[in-house]
This record gives structure tokens, C-alpha cells and sequence, in this order.
């Protein structure tokens, strides 16, 4: 009984800290720019494949992570750059639309650039696992969750105690008091874009050992991130990584407990549940409509 | 003078779905004609809740599933006539559509973009899920469409019905557009507090427009299941959302014509881009972002601008 | 007899009381201006009148009925209209149908009959134009008859407002600045504009900061002063009050 709820709990928390990451990155575009950036979840996806294949091409693993981040990072900023920036004023729908767009492109790129095939990245430290009370607990889970937790408190430090991390909180209040006290916002638009990329390529080099990784497994991670962001509240940075693992537990106890063919569905459910009862998320403020 | 725009604009489509079929070399792209017939009547009702009412839903192929599978199922199933099947869809989609609307479209923006799409993909999982009933991912067969001893056969006739369909859904589009009902719907989308204060009930209207927009989706359904030989929750998942709202929005929003255009020439291109199979999402992809950049206003309207211009 | 009661209203934004304790009356066929500094509150009271947003404390009666829990829609529907400080056009179609707009709560807005535009649709639609376009002139557009609203300078846009709210025919009309961003001339016109609806029997509540058109047409002057009533009553008297004199005119003539 215990060790089986445990089980359920150990590999929610884990697939939990990865919508994590992925709802942080939605909440940091969307404090630069208030664009919900629908392609987050092909960051996971460009991450783990370039990892995958970097590895594969007898690049050392740990060079392999670095430079997968990096690769990410640019296809981060190129579409902030190239589909992002020119339209700048256009309507919620339309910036909708273009990252839409934008994450069926590059669904479509990593199907031309690598193959319709599930791939595997090697587990970092072996595949011993631990018995915890029953349940198992492989190395890798310890290897997500730390790398999860070390990567939010950098960005607790980053967004706290740095300049370019302030002209980032600076410009999400108010964009246009921001640039008049000489912040760049446009190169603050781009380091979110990059930093993002970054969030998502971390988040699915470190879970493709558990989970594997296909071409098309963005989309579906992308948008339980975006449940995630969307629970904890947009923009909320604590909230993204809390909903994070709300949608993560749920999904694994309802996988575990209900059904495994609705486990995608939970997250869903959950949304439209706090969308309708509290739609300014767990943690969001609330703001009142000026006429 | 815009009543006569509107009939000249309804004629000159009658007149040009009459001749087509003649120009069709054969039936494989009487086929094409079809299926984009069934987009166009989708779109032509989506374009009214995303174009004129201004409320993105990226979740409509769940309604255009449901009642594509309502009719395979009864019929199926159960036996019933197509033609009671299909209106039993369309009441189940409109209640459906009328109990969710109105908590959902308090939102706005983002938050209605994904409480759309999470209904949407809901669906599409209950559909794929629900093998015994459904049949899962190998899909049903809802068999032909007979109403009265009459049986719709191969393409032609099938193109005949959709023509006509597609036809009288823009009739009634035009209509509504051009109403007080169509004018409330417009000023909500141009300004909800500017429309209220003069006695708009912005949430009846856009409830509404949302259930005639699902409704318009699932009779499109209902027939497209007896039109395709196996019917497969592909068309009731995520991509058949977002292909819907492409064709609208690459086609014109708030723009009816832009719509039927929208829904024609998305669902042809792909068919003349066989070769490139393979790089139709990076193709579909690029046009979503392109429209979106070069002219958000979609096709027909940037099209109608220029031509304005050009002649004053 | 009168039109609009408050009594003791208050609005708070997390914490700041944007109107408080508020009392006053509004009676029919005249001409009220509300004025004050900005941030008195000016904008919040219409909005809490209108149904905008929801008071804190207190009542609001419209024609001795309350107004509480209404929608804005609903106070339409009993004669209450508004034009905005903040503009709020639909930009997304003809100036024209703007003010068709405005015609709503005249018109068959059944659902089957505008799908199927029944004949008596398509006729009560041809004489909304017409009223529109009568309303247009009166406003002084008869230059946009045939214009997009987004092609509208701002000021035919402030006029545009008033027509759409005029096109409800209301009892109570409340403009909010409708003279603001406006130049000396086009100012007058509005002026005229306000009494000629006064005195077809609109009662017209006025906020605005143009102090010679506040004194000029107001029957009744109200002088807000952080949320709270600072002085009521004709223009003569709140010109001579001393209050008024230190906290507003005082620093508006400095």
C-alpha cells in the first residue's frame, strides 16, 4: 500500500520538477512580454534530441549537456528574434497563433533533422536502484530533482540579486517605466527567450533517461507546463514550480489509482477546475480592469 | 449597398460550385473539393466566435469529433437513421457547448486559449480512450448517409450536399453578421465595457456565438462520418484545432469569404505538396507564423485593402 | 423627485478608498458637473454608478430602484448610458455602426430572425442607420458618415461616444471628459452639443476639468476631493466657496 503510493509519489514528483521547469519558462517570456510562448515545449524536446545525438556522435556526455543547452538557447533566441519581435503589437491571438506556428515548425525541423524514433539518453550515475521503503528509486530521480532545485534557486538568485535579473522583474511591472530608466527592454526579451530555452533543454536532457524522447513529445509536455504556470498563477514564478508538481502528483496517483489512459487528461481537468474557480491561478494577483 | 455586395458575393460562390465539379479532372480531387467544403462550413462558424466575437477557441475539433462519433455511434450501435443521429449530435454539442461556455468565457486571452484547448484535448483523449464504444485509435465506420430510402454515393454526390451546406452556412453567417445580433458581437470584441454600457449582454451573446459555432461543427461532423470510410479520432485531437483556427486566421478574421478561402486552400495545399509530405508541418508551421507577421489581417482583407486603395 | 440617489458610497482598492462615504442626489432634466483634482475619484463614481464595478458600501438608486448586483447592461436596459474617459470605440468596425450599437436596446435582436434576416430585420436595420446618421450630424460628424473608426482623429472619437450613448436614448447620460485633448473651438461645440440634449430632457452628469465649460452649462456642481464630497451646489456657490477655493480652484489658478 505504502510502498506502492510512494512509488506513484516518486515519479510524479520527477515528471512534477520537469513542468516545473517548463511552467518557469513560460511564466519568464511571459514577464518579459506577456507572450504565452506555445513552442516551450519543443525546448524540452530540442534539448534532449540534440543531447541524445551529440552522445550518440561520441561527444562526452557532460560536453554533450552543455552543448545541447547552448543549441537550445540559440533556437530560443532565434525565434524570439524572428517570429517573436516583428510582431511585437500584435493582439494575445495572434502571438498565440505564431508560437503555435512556431512549435509545429520545429516539430517539423526535428523530424527532418533527426527521425520519427523514440531515442534514450544513458542514465548519468548507473541504473542501481535504491529501495526506498518499498518503493524504487532510481539514480536518475535524484539526479532530476536536484538539477530541478538547483536550477530554481539560480534563478531565485538570478532574478534577485543581479542587475539583468531586476531589469527583467523591472520591465514585467511596467515595460515602458523600464525603459525610460534605460533598461534595454528588447535585449530583455531576448535573455528570456534564452533562459527559457535553457529551462526546457535542462529539464528534458535530465528526463530522457527515465522517459525517452521522440519529435513530437514537446507539445504535450509543453502545454502541461503551461497548465503548471497557468495553476500556480501566470508570471508567478514560486506558483509555476508548485503547479508544477500538483500537476505532476495528480497525473501519476490518477495514472496509478484511476486509470492510465486518463493520466493525461488530469492535468486538463485540473486546469479547467482552477481556471473556472479561481482563474487568477493558486498565487496571482488580482487585477481590476481600468476604463 | 452592402445587401447587394452580399448577394453578388453568395452568387458568385453558387456559380462557382456549380461549374467545379466539371473542371475536376476526377474524383480524387472531388474528394479534395469535399473535404475542404467540410473546413470551410467549420470555419465559416468558427471565424464568427474567433473573428467577429473575438474569443480564440483552440479546442473546436472536439466538438466537430463529437459529433462526427455521436453519428457513427448510433447509427452504428444502435441503429438510428443518420439524419436523427445527427441532429441527436448537434443537441448533445449544443448543451455541451452552452454549459461550459459561460464559466470559460469570463476568461480572456491566454486563459481562454488553454481552458479551449483543455476541453478540446479532453475529448479527444475520452474518444481515444473509450474503445468500446468508439473504437479507439482504429476508429469506427458510421456507414453511408441515407435519408428516406435515398443513399448519398461517391464523391459527387457528396459534393452536391456539402456545396450546399457550405452555401447556406455563409447565407446564414452573412445574415447574422449584419445584425443587431452580429453588431453585439462585433462591439464586444472591439471594446466589452464600451458594448455593455449601451445594453449589450456581452455574456448571452458570447455564449451564443460559442454554441452556434459548436453546433455548426458537429452537423459538419456528423456528415463527415458518413462520408469517410473509417473515422478516427485524429480528427477530433489537438492538430485538427489548431489546423481550424489556422485556416481562419490565414484566411481573414472577422471575414467570411476569408474563411471559405481560408479552409480551401489549406486543405488543398498539402494535397499538391505530396513530395514534401514530409515537411508539412514545417510548411504549415511557416505559414501560421508568416500570416501572422506579413499580414495578421489574413488573405482576404489585406487583399480587399489593396484593392481599395488601388481604386481611391 | 429624483433620478439618482447615492448614499454613503465607498470604493477601496486594496486598502485605498478611492470613493468614501459619498452622498448626493441627482434630479431629472439638469445639467451636474462633478469635478475635483485628479484622482478624486471622478472616474471610480461613474464607474460604480454604471455597474462597472461593485461598491465597497453603500447604495446607488436609479429612478428609486437600487442598483445593486446589476450589470452595466442591465442599467442600460432602464436608461442609463456613458461615454468613457479612457475611449471606448469599437475599432474594429464603421463609425456608423458605432452608434448602431448604441440603437441595441431598440432593436429585434432575436437570434432566428437575424439568421435568417426576416424582412422586418432588414427594415428596422435601414431605420437604425438613419437615426445613427441623424445622430452623427448632431453631434457634428457628418464628415465620418462613411468613416472607419479607426481613421477617426481623437476628438471625432470623444464626439463618436457621445453619439452611440445618445443612440440608447437614455434618461441619465454621463459623460466623462468629454471636452479633454479637445482645442477651444471644438470645446464649444461639445458645449452646445451637452445643452442641446439637456434640453430635449436627458439629465447629463458631466465629469471634466474645463472649468469654463463646467461653469458655463452646470445647473448643480459637485467637487470631489479625495473620494470624499468636498462641496455641492450651483456654480456660484461653489466658486465662492472657500473650500473649493483653497483645495481646487485655488491650485488650478496658481
Amino acid at each position: 500500500m505504502l510502498s506502492a503510493f510512494l512509488q506513484f509519489l516518486i515519479s510524479g514528483v520527477t515528471v512534477g520538477a520537469i513542468y516545473a521547469l517548463c511552467g518557469l519558462g513560460f511564466s519568464i517570456i511571459y514577464n518579459a512580454s506577456h507572450v504565452i510562448n506555445f513552442a516551450q515545449g519543443e525546448f524540452i524536446m530540442i534539448g534532449a534530441m540534440s543531447a541524445v545525438s551529440l552522445v550518440d556522435a561520441g561527444v562526452p556526455m557532460p560536453l554533450a549537456i552543455v552543448l545541447a543547452i547552448l543549441i537550445t538557447m540559440a533556437v530560443g533566441v532565434l525565434l524570439e528574434k524572428l517570429a517573436v519581435e516583428p510582431a511585437k503589437r500584435a493582439s494575445v491571438t495572434t502571438l498565440i497563433i505564431i508560437t503555435i506556428g512556431a512549435s509545429i515548425f520545429l516539430r517539423g525541423l526535428a523530424q527532418e533533422v533527426w527521425d520519427k524514433n523514440f531515442h534514450k539518453l544513458e542514465p548519468f550515475t548507473g541504473e542501481v536502484p535504491i529501495n526506498l521503503l518499498g518503493a524504487v528509486l532510481m539514480p536518475q530521480t535524484l539526479w532530476v530533482l536536484g538539477v530541478a532545485v538547483i536550477v530554481i534557486l539560480l534563478l531565485a538568485w538570478f532574478f534577485n540579486r543581479t542587475l539583468e535579473g531586476k531589469a527583467m522583474l523591472a520591465t514585467s511591472f511596467n515595460p515602458l517605466a523600464a525603459q525610460l530608466m534605460g533598461i534595454n527592454t528588447k535585449r530583455v526579451l531576448m535573455i528570456s527567450f534564452a533562459l527559457s530555452a535553457a529551462l526546457g533543454a535542462i529539464g528534458g536532457i535530465v528526463i530522457t533517461p527515465i522517459t525517452f524522447t521522440a519529435y513530437d513529445n514537446g507539445i504535450m509536455l509543453g502545454l502541461k507546463g503551461f497548465s503548471a504556470a497557468v495553476l500556480g498563477g501566470l508570471g508567478n514564478g514560486m506558483g509555476a514550480v508548485v503547479g508544477g508538481l500538483v500537476v505532476g502528483i495528480a497525473e501519476s496517483m490518477a495514472a496509478g489509482y484511476l486509470s492510465s489512459a486518463y493520466k493525461d487528461a488530469v492535468a486538463f481537468v485540473i486546469i479547467l477546475a482552477v481556471l473556472i474557480f479561481l482563474p487568477n491561478g493558486l498565487f496571482g494577483r488580482k487585477g481590476t480592469e481600468r476604463v | 449597398m452592402k445587401g447587394v455586395s452580399r448577394w453578388a458575393g453568395l452568387g458568385a460562390l453558387a456559380v462557382f460550385l456549380a461549374v467545379l465539379p466539371q473542371a475536376l479532372p476526377n474524383n480524387y480531387y472531388v474528394d479534395i473539393a469535399v473535404l475542404a467544403g467540410f473546413n470551410a462550413i467549420i470555419c465559416v462558424g468558427l471565424n464568427l466566435l474567433i473573428g467577429y466575437a473575438g474569443q480564440i477557441s483552440l479546442g473546436h475539433a472536439g466538438f466537430f469529433g463529437l459529433g462526427a462519433y455521436c453519428s457513427a455511434v448510433l447509427v452504428t450501435h444502435h441503429g438510428w437513421p443518420p439524419v436523427l443521429a445527427l441532429l441527436a449530435g448537434a443537441i448533445l454539442v449544443g448543451l455541451i457547448a452552452f454549459a461550459i461556455a459561460r464559466p470559460i468565457l469570463k476568461l480572456k486571452g491566454h486563459y481562454l486559449a488553454m481552458a479551449t484547448l483543455g476541453i478540446g484535448i479532453i475529448i479527444s483523449i475520452v474518444i481515444n480512450t473509450e474503445a468500446g464504444i468508439t473504437g479507439g485509435p482504429d476508429g469506427i465506420a458510421a456507414g453511408p448517409f441515407t435519408l428516406g430510402g435515398f443513399t448519398l454515393q461517391g464523391e459527387r454526390d457528396w459534393y452536391w450536399v456539402v456545396a450546399g451546406l457550405l452555401l447556406l452556412t455563409i447565407w446564414l453567417a452573412t445574415n447574422l453578421v449584419d445584425s443587431p445580433v452580429g453588431r453585439a458581437l462585433r462591439a464586444l470584441h472591439g471594446s466589452e465595457v464600451g458594448a455593455e454600457v449601451v445594453g449589450v449582454d456581452t455574456t448571452r451573446y458570447k455564449v451564443m456565438v460559442f454554441v452556434v459555432s459548436a453546433v455548426i461543427a458537429s452537423v459538419a461532423g456528423s456528415l463527415f462520418a458518413h462520408y469517410v470510410p473509417q473515422l478516427t479520432p485524429t480528427k477530433a485531437d489537438f492538430f485538427k484545432s489548431i489546423e481550424l483556427v489556422t485556416m481562419v486566421v490565414f484566411g481573414g478574421m472577422a471575414s467570411t469569404f476569408g474563411a471559405l478561402v481560408g479552409a480551401a486552400f489549406l486543405t488543398t495545399l498539402p494535397q499538391f505538396l505530396t513530395v514534401f509530405e514530409d515537411y508539412e508541418p514545417i510548411i504549415l508551421g511557416g505559414i501560421m507564423m508568416g500570416t501572422m507577421i506579413f499580414m495578421p489581417r489574413g488573405l482576404v482583407p489585406t487583399i480587399a485593402a489593396f484593392i481599395q486603395r488601388r481604386r481611391s | 423627485m429624483t433620478l439618482l440617489r447615492v448614499e454613503n458610497l465607498s470604493k477601496e482598492f486594496g486598502g485605498i478608498h478611492a470613493v468614501s462615504e459619498l452622498s448626493f442626489v441627482i434630479n431629472p432634466g439638469t445639467i451636474h458637473s462633478i469635478i475635483g483634482p485628479n484622482g478624486a475619484g471622478k472616474t471610480t463614481l461613474f464607474n460604480l454608478i454604471t455597474g462597472v464595478y461593485t461598491p465597497s458600501l453603500g447604495a446607488i438608486l436609479f429612478d428609486d430602484k437600487s442598483t445593486a448586483g446589476k450589470a452595466p447592461y442591465e442599467l442600460a436596459k432602464r436608461g442609463m448610458s456613458r461615454t468613457f474617459q479612457n475611449l471606448q470605440i469599437f475599432f474594429n468596425m464603421t463609425a456608423i455602426e458605432n452608434v448602431m450599437v448604441g440603437r441595441h436596446l431598440h432593436l429585434d435582436r432575436r437570434f432566428l430572425p437575424s439568421l435568417l434576416r426576416l424582412p422586418g430585420i432588414a427594415k428596422s436595420d435601414a431605420l437604425a442607420r438613419e437615426k445613427s446618421a441623424e445622430l452623427m450630424r448632431f453631434v457634428g460628424l457628418e464628415a465620418y458618415l462613411d468613416a472607419d473608426a479607426d481613421a477617426m482623429p481623437y476628438g471625432a472619437l470623444k464626439r463618436l461616444e457621445i453619439a452611440r450613448a445618445l443612440a440608447a436614448e437614455p434618461k441619465l447620460l454621463l459623460l466623462d471628459e468629454p471636452a479633454a485633448g479637445l482645442n477651444a473651438t471644438e470645446s464649444r461645440e461639445i458645449d452646445e452639443v451637452i445643452v442641446k440634449v439637456a434640453q430635449s430632457g436627458v439629465t447629463v452628469v458631466l465629469v471634466e476639468h474645463d472649468m469654463k465649460m463646467v461653469m458655463g452649462i452646470s445647473d448643480h456642481i459637485l467637487v470631489l476631493d479625495y473620494g470624499k464630497k468636498l462641496a455641492e451646489g450651483t456654480p456660484a456657490e461653489v466658486r465662492n466657496n472657500p473650500a473649493v477655493v483653497a483645495a481646487y480652484l485655488g491650485g488650478a489658478h496658481a
